[in-house]
């Protein structure tokens, strides 16, 4: 593999249907074991980098290798590569209801290692371990359109934890979760990177993201990585959290006094 | 004067809610498939096939009793599985069994069948013929109707709606038609939210002050609106499948287990279908 890069992203543009441009010249590159937060505001191109990343879109312009080689859709027509491509990177969907397809809990965590072959008792292992960890013992059962927001995020990470990738990419894992889940989620990704998996994840919850990051790729509004560095390099430049729509202004009181300053991730924990 | 779009004697409102709470009902019935009852503590496949074997019976006999006892049956087979029997005769009465009752009616006039008469009726000078074997036709269509319903009702409210679907295997349906129609159940669900979502939300904005041209207006775009989401999540289900290792063949999970007890209740079933059958 050349210089060690499980993904190489080069000068690659997408648009859907040819028309609306999602990524221009987006060039990034991710060694295994790394941590990636890709932040950005909405409909920044976050998602459709995921799912390149994932082999499910491909580049319209620009290369994408995948462990060291060039990736092209027909490539996925060989079936010992697409098992093989799928059980070493796993996405965690924006949607958990595009995620949760089957018709009860149970089904849609085993759907995955039943299509890569898994045995049944490795899947049966995997699966009461992962029902530990995440507390969803109690949901197997029931269909997923009877659960809660955050109970299908958890299945959604549990069905895509159980296939074991090396790569785990999420997209907005924490959105519209409250504090307790979403620190479940934070430490189970702390916990799957010091296993020596690699986690690529894309937000725009500043809060997360020194946790869950050693590498933060900007994306602008217009598709385009505007900085990368590391966590604390890139929250502390409120210039350009604003610019990207990244960082709000926040107006409250302290007793009579009101004021107005940027909200920020540092001036907390920093 | 304004039609309005929402008032309680609105079509549109009238059918929009008729059709959601007709699926919350069958949420209900699926509360009645998770209790511990007789019916629900067998295997799917065996109940499946045994139900199947009821059904058969109720179609190869000729003789009314027999449907009564098999109806009588599947009471009994009822409230051993805590079904509420008020529910249950209300779900098994309405609809198929009373549009058969009009259809069966004119069978029992001597015009569609002769034979001996019972009782005469004359309207506007025709003269109406009730006939003994036109009674004991329509009767015996209508328990059939009625008894073989029940089962099939039976069938659907004991038994988790996924683990119906897998049944379908034990009778050779490829395993693509049946995820397809167990992605479908689990999806309307999902659509069902959605309108009731936007229903709520348009009330809420519009109130009840909506000319009944801008109500179609909303409800055209509201069906558009949702071909085009259910277009898109088909789209974005599709690579959640491939994402996870789907290539076309689906691999799923088989936990079903055959116990003592549903060997047992298959036996019984088999012991009581083939003198049915064989005298029946």
């Amino acid at each position: 593999m050349d210089n060690n890069y499980i993904f190489e992203l080069k000068d690659a543009h997408f648009s859907y249907m040819g028309k609306y441009p999602a990524l221009r010249g987006i060039d990034i590159t991710v060694r295994q074991g790394e941590q990636i937060a890709v932040i950005g505001a909405n409909g920044c191109g976050k998602s459709t980098l995921l799912h390149i990343l994932d082999g499910l879109i491909f580049p319209d312009r620009g290369s994408f290798k995948a462990f060291g080689k060039e990736l092209k859709e027909d490539a996925f027509n060989r079936a010992d590569f697409s098992r093989d491509f799928r059980k070493k990177v796993g996405l965690v969907f924006q949607n958990p209801d595009v995620q949760l397809f089957c018709p009860t809990v149970k089904e849609d965590i085993v759907f995955g290692p039943l299509q890569l072959g898994v045995e049944k008792g490795e899947i049966q292992r995997r699966l009461e371990g992962l029902v530990s960890v995440l507390n969803i013992g109690d949901l197997l059962e029931r269909p997923p359109q009877q659960l809660s927001i955050g109970e299908k995020r958890k299945v959604a990470i549990a069905s895509t934890l159980i296939i074991e990738p090396e790569i785990i990419l999420l997209d907005e894992p924490t959105a519209g979760l409250d504090p307790q889940t979403t620190r479940c989620i934070i430490d189970l990704l702390i916990q799957a990177n010091e296993s020596g998996k690699t986690i690529i994840t894309s937000t725009h919850d500043l809060h997360i993201v020194e946790e869950i990051s050693d590498t933060v790729y900007v994306f602008s509004p217009e598709k385009r990585i505007v900085k990368s560095g590391c966590p604390h390099e890139v929250l502390a430049d409120e210039q350009l959290l604003k610019d990207n729509n990244l960082l709000h202004i926040h107006s409250h009181r302290h007793r009579d006094k009101s004021h107005i300053h940027p909200h920020t991730h540092l001036e907390h924990h920093g | 004067m304004y039609k309005v779009m929402f008032k309680n004697n609105n079509f549109i409102e009238r059918s929009i809610l008729g059709a959601l709470s007709f699926l919350k009902e069958s949420i209900f019935a699926d509360e009645y498939a998770w209790r511990p009852g007789f019916l629900q503590s067998l295997d799917p496949r065996i109940k499946g096939v045994t139900f199947l074997l009821f059904i058969l019976q109720i179609l190869f006999t000729k003789k009314i009793p027999v449907l009564l006892c098999l109806y009588a049956l599947c009471l009994i087979l009822a409230k051993a599985s805590r079904i509420n029997l008020g529910f249950f005769l209300k779900r098994t009465w309405v609809f198929v069994p009373l549009f058969s009752l009009f259809v069966a009616i004119p069978a029992i006039f001597s015009i569609f069948t002769p034979g001996e008469p019972l009782a005469v009726f004359k309207i506007a000078g025709f003269s109406l013929v009730i006939t003994r074997q036109g009674l004991s036709g329509a009767g015996l269509f209508l328990a059939r109707v009625v008894t073989s319903v029940s089962f099939a009702v039976l069938l659907s409210i004991t038994t988790r709606h996924f683990a119906l679907l897998k049944v379908l295997r034990v009778f050779k349906i490829p395993q693509v038609f049946v995820m397809t129609f167990g992605m479908c159940y689990r999806y309307i669900y999902l659509f069902v939210e959605i309108i009731e979502n936007t229903y709520t939300a348009v009330k809420s904005r519009c109130g009840a002050g909506i000319h009944y041209r801008g109500g179609q207006r909303i409800v055209a775009w509201n069906i558009a609106g949702l071909w085009q989401r259910s277009y898109r999540l088909s789209e974005n289900v599709y690579q959640a499948m491939l994402s996870r290792g789907y290539s076309g063949e689906p691999a799923v999970l088989n936990d079903f287990e055959v116990r003592l007890k549903d060997w047992l209740w298959l036996l019984a079933v088999l012991g009581l279908a083939l003198p049915v059958f064989y005298y029946g």
